[in-house]
């Protein structure tokens, strides 16, 4: 449920380095789940930016509009323009066809991120 | 430290089947499944069935019953079945509010006439006990009773199109169930005592108070059973409509489906405010002409003298897009007028050259998508006209929405049974 070559944050957004200084981010299942059907998602322009932390779009679901953070700082290379007449890929699988950017890395990865282990314990103590 | 909220005898079902459970009054009760769209477009297009047993069931009866409700309910149930506004008669129900002495809100309830001296006050969830007790109070000196019935029913809604064909599945006599059974009537009873109980049953015999309403703005049925009859009733529904369609729903499109049938949401959409001026008025006994009410009423006095400026009206959004309505505020021309009370999207709904049309609208243009558009109720302070343009806004995002008079089109509530089977 959390690919070991990820890496998470505490805010359920995943960063999956692809070897070549760029990575692929979106929101995790279990965001997905806690969200429900995602109904839009907003996102930045290809050239946008970012330091680890910023606001880098917002997801719409039948409950609520949620902000998503990047992991790790970067540029925007590509976005998953599929979402825009398909938002439901992030319900139905977010870690590949729910992808939502691609960035050109900036540094190295932030250090705070969690591994699936780490981020799988995370999970849990939330859902108590 | 363990939860004290309760739970309908469906809980267990909700948990084995996928129900996301939340946490709604005081109820745990499941919020959607694998998926709230796809619920609320069953219910549109085929059917959907919601566990309501945590609504909450009264009993008035005795001699002054009639007298008990007509001071505390507003509709005037001697004129208020159909156009003709007929009276209320043995077998109909009626929609409207209890009030306080303020005019505001206590709650909205559906009041069925069983018999002469014998009504069935249908209210919302945790709303049983303090319902009960405000008639309580208002009956003393009248001869009449008033029994709280929380948590000892089982309700189940089934609410969409195919309703009737699957009702029609696990109903005895289910010609003579639906015959002059038309929007807003009842046959049955939950209780094997009743004298009517042998009107409606399940084929195994089990009694049903199946009323023709819901909170959907589509055609079907609220059924009330005894508690310990829930899962069975629910399970041999579920079983009938698997071939129909038919799809578990939770509460949040119950609640996208109600906004879109331009329903309210007790204690949200009306509540501690001067209950008029919003867009039920069919709820208050207005005379032709609006102006004055048929009867006074608990509540009629501050009503007809209240100074509140304030109007609740009906808007409708671009496209699916929707703020968070808890703290929104409202925008005219920049100047701020107001606050959202509802903000969700009904799923079912799409713009095409300035009109709306459903996914069920019989002529819905064939290049149109339906997506879903945001929509819900604003409070402000004066009067605007539909199709006025107006901005609301959260702390994250602004939207253009549109003041509307109505919102999903070609809705099937009041549609004839027959046409469904």
């Amino acid at each position: 449920m959390y690919p070991a070559d990820c890496k998470y944050t505490k805010n359920h957004e995943f960063v999956k380095p692809l070897g070549d200084g760029t990575a692929l981010v979106g929101i995790t299942n279990y965001a997905q789940e806690a969200l429900g059907d995602v109904v839009f998602v907003q996102l930045p322009e290809v050239g946008a930016a970012f330091a680890a932390g910023d606001e880098f779009g917002t997801v719409e679901s039948v409950k609520t509009v949620s902000e998503c953070y990047l992991p790790t700082a970067g540029e925007v290379v590509e976005i998953n323009g599929d979402l825009e007449a398909h938002p439901e890929f992030v319900n139905e699988d977010a870690y590949t066809k729910g992808w939502m950017l691609k960035i050109k890395l900036t540094g190295d990865l932030n250090p705070e991120l969690l591994d699936a282990a780490a981020y799988e314990a995370h999970v849990a103590s939330e859902a108590h | 430290m363990a939860s004290a909220k309760k739970q309908t005898p469906l809980f267990d079902w909700h948990k084995a089947n996928g129900g996301n459970i939340v946490e709604f009054g005081d109820y745990l009760m499941p919020v959607w499944y694998a998926s709230a769209r796809n619920e609320h477009l069953a219910v549109v297009c085929q059917a959907g069935l919601f566990d309501t047993s945590h609504m909450a069931t009264i009993r008035v009866f005795g001699a002054d019953a009639f007298d008990l409700l007509q001071w505390c309910f507003t509709r005037n149930l001697t004129a208020c079945v159909g156009k003709d506004n007929a009276p209320l008669i043995d077998g109909k129900c009626v929609y409207g509010l209890f009030l306080d002495e303020h005019g505001h809100a206590i709650d909205d309830s559906l009041v069925y006439k069983i018999k002469d001296g014998e009504y069935m006050v249908e209210v919302n969830a945790s709303m049983g006990g303090t319902v009960a007790t405000h008639l309580a109070e208002q009956a003393k000196g009248r001869d009449v009773q008033v029994i709280d019935l929380t948590d000892q029913l089982g309700k189940i809604d089934i609410q969409g199109p195919a309703s009737i064909k699957i009702m029609a599945k696990v109903l005895k006599n289910p010609e003579a169930v639906f015959d002059k059974l038309p929007y807003f009537s009842m046959k049955g009873h939950f209780d094997p005592a009743s004298t009517l109980a042998g009107q409606v049953q399940l084929l195994d015999g089990t009694p049903l108070l199946l009323s023709r309403s819901g909170y959907t703005g589509e055609v079907g049925f609220e059924l009330f059973v005894e508690r310990i009859h829930t899962v069975k009733v629910w399970e041999a529904i579920m079983a009938a409509g698997q071939e129909f369609g038919l799809t578990p729903c939770g509460l949040a499109a119950r609640d996208s489906l109600r906004a879109g049938a331009v329903l309210p949401l007790s204690h949200q959409d009306i509540g501690h405010w001067p209950c008029i001026h919003n867009p039920w008025p069919f709820a208050l006994p207005f005379a032709p002409g609006g102006d004055a009410f048929t009867k006074t009423f608990l509540g009629s006095a501050a009503l007809e003298t209240t100074t509140d400026p304030s109007y609740t009206l009906t808007f409708v959004g671009h496209d699916l897009r929707k703020v968070d309505a808890h703290g929104a505020r409202v925008f005219l021309k920049g100047e701020e007028i107001g606050t959202v009370l509802t903000c969700v999207t009904d799923m079912a709904i799409g713009r095409h050259e300035g009109r709306i049309y459903s996914i069920a609208s019989p002529d819905k243009p064939a290049e149109l998508a339906i997506k879903g558009l945001c929509c819900g109720f604003i409070k402000v302070k004066s009067q605007l006209q539909p199709g006025t343009a107006v901005e609301i806004k959260d702390g994250k995002r602004a939207i253009q929405v549109v003041i509307e008079t109505d919102v999903r089109p070609d809705r099937t509530a009041r549609k004839a049974l027959k046409l469904f089977l």
